[in-house]
């Protein structure tokens, strides 16, 4: 005869056996809604750091246009650069 | 009633005005919803940890289940080394989808949908993941500006990309989980209106999309929690494990 104490154990074991199944089906679901919410984001965020850190810089060294105009396109580089390796990311784990 | 859908944002005082040094400490509704979202995480955690129980009862059950979840989320994302910085990221993940959560209630405050917040956070995450990467590594964290295998004349241009990138994370971070919240909530303010301004004939069409809304934003809320929480993951990772 089996002890109940050891039933109990054995039913724990099973039990979060049977959650854990369900909470990586969950988890993967939402991760793909959560990357795909990343997406928009990434690419946006990096061309207004680089706008930004361009205007800085011009004021700075008195040379407007010019620098804020060659950082809006480095920061729209570094924005694709970005989703590329978030998109990487997403592939790697699937 | 408020006609308008962007006054559920608005910040006021609530009780005396408190000036330290010349800045305005005074405590608002924002406080106050943050103050909420903290004590029913700690009062919860309390009640789940309380008896422990081989087989739990429910809350001890939700507390296990949050529990392991960012556990499973830490080590899958950032490996074993990460796991002194679990208490962060538990209560980082905790703050965030409570804040969300409660904001979800009717005539609650959202304290997410104001990017102050939200900066803030992703700001403190950034500044510790740039300390934590350099206490790691010393000056050898900067080589995660200069990707191998990249041609010398391309080198300067593709070290000022990856420091863009770099300085953009805290951007995307907060602004992500700041217009996820503030777009919804007002969305469902808009539609809500719809429904009072077409009465009881035309009234029912945005009434259903209110509904449908609402179940998306619950969603949302807990989305942009974990999203919040992953990417912390990913960028201690960076910083721990350097690979390049």
């Amino acid at each position: 005869m089996i002890p109940p104490d050891d039933f109990k154990t054995r039913l724990k074991i099973a039990k979060s056996k049977i959650k854990k199944q369900i909470l990586s089906d969950g988890e993967k679901r939402s991760a793909f809604m959560g990357s795909a919410f990343k997406l928009g984001t990434e690419l946006v965020a990096s061309v207004v750091v680089g706008t930004i850190i361009g205007f800085i810089l011009d004021s700075w060294f008195d040379t407007k246009p010019w620098l804020i105009i060659i950082f809006f396109f480095l920061g729209a580089a570094a924005g694709m650069l970005n989703v590329i390796r978030a998109a990487n990311r997403m592939q790697k784990e699937n | 009633m408020a006609t308008n859908p962007m006054q559920q944002f608005s910040v006021h005082k609530i009780g005396p005005e408190i000036k330290i040094a010349g800045i305005d400490l005074s405590f608002t509704n924002a406080s106050l919803f943050m103050v909420i979202s903290a004590a029913s995480i700690a009062l919860f955690l309390f009640l789940g940890t309380k008896e422990k129980r081989i087989i739990p009862d429910k809350i001890q059950l939700i507390s296990e289940m949050l529990y392991s979840f960012v556990a499973k989320m830490i080590s899958d994302t950032a490996g074993s080394k990460a796991k002194p910085y679990f208490p962060f990221i538990f209560s980082l993940f905790m703050f965030v989808l409570l804040c969300n959560m409660i904001g979800m209630l009717p005539y609650a405050f959202t304290v997410t949908s104001h990017i102050i917040v939200t900066l803030i956070l992703a700001l403190f995450i950034f500044i510790a993941v740039t300390v934590i990467g350099f206490m790691k590594h010393g000056f050898k964290y900067l080589s995660i500006f200069v990707p191998s295998g990249v041609p010398k004349v391309l080198l300067p241009l593709i070290t000022v990309i990856e420091i863009i990138s770099y300085l953009s994370r805290p951007v995307s971070l907060s602004v992500r989980l700041f217009a996820n919240m503030m777009a919804g909530h007002t969305m469902l303010k808009v539609f809500g209106g719809f429904v009072i301004s077409l009465g009881i004939l035309g009234g029912w069409l945005p009434l259903g999309f209110s509904v449908a809304l609402t179940g998306l934003e619950i969603l949302v809320a807990f989305l942009q929690a974990y999203v919040f929480a992953i990417l912390t993951c990913i960028y201690l990772n960076d910083a721990l494990n350097l690979h390049h």
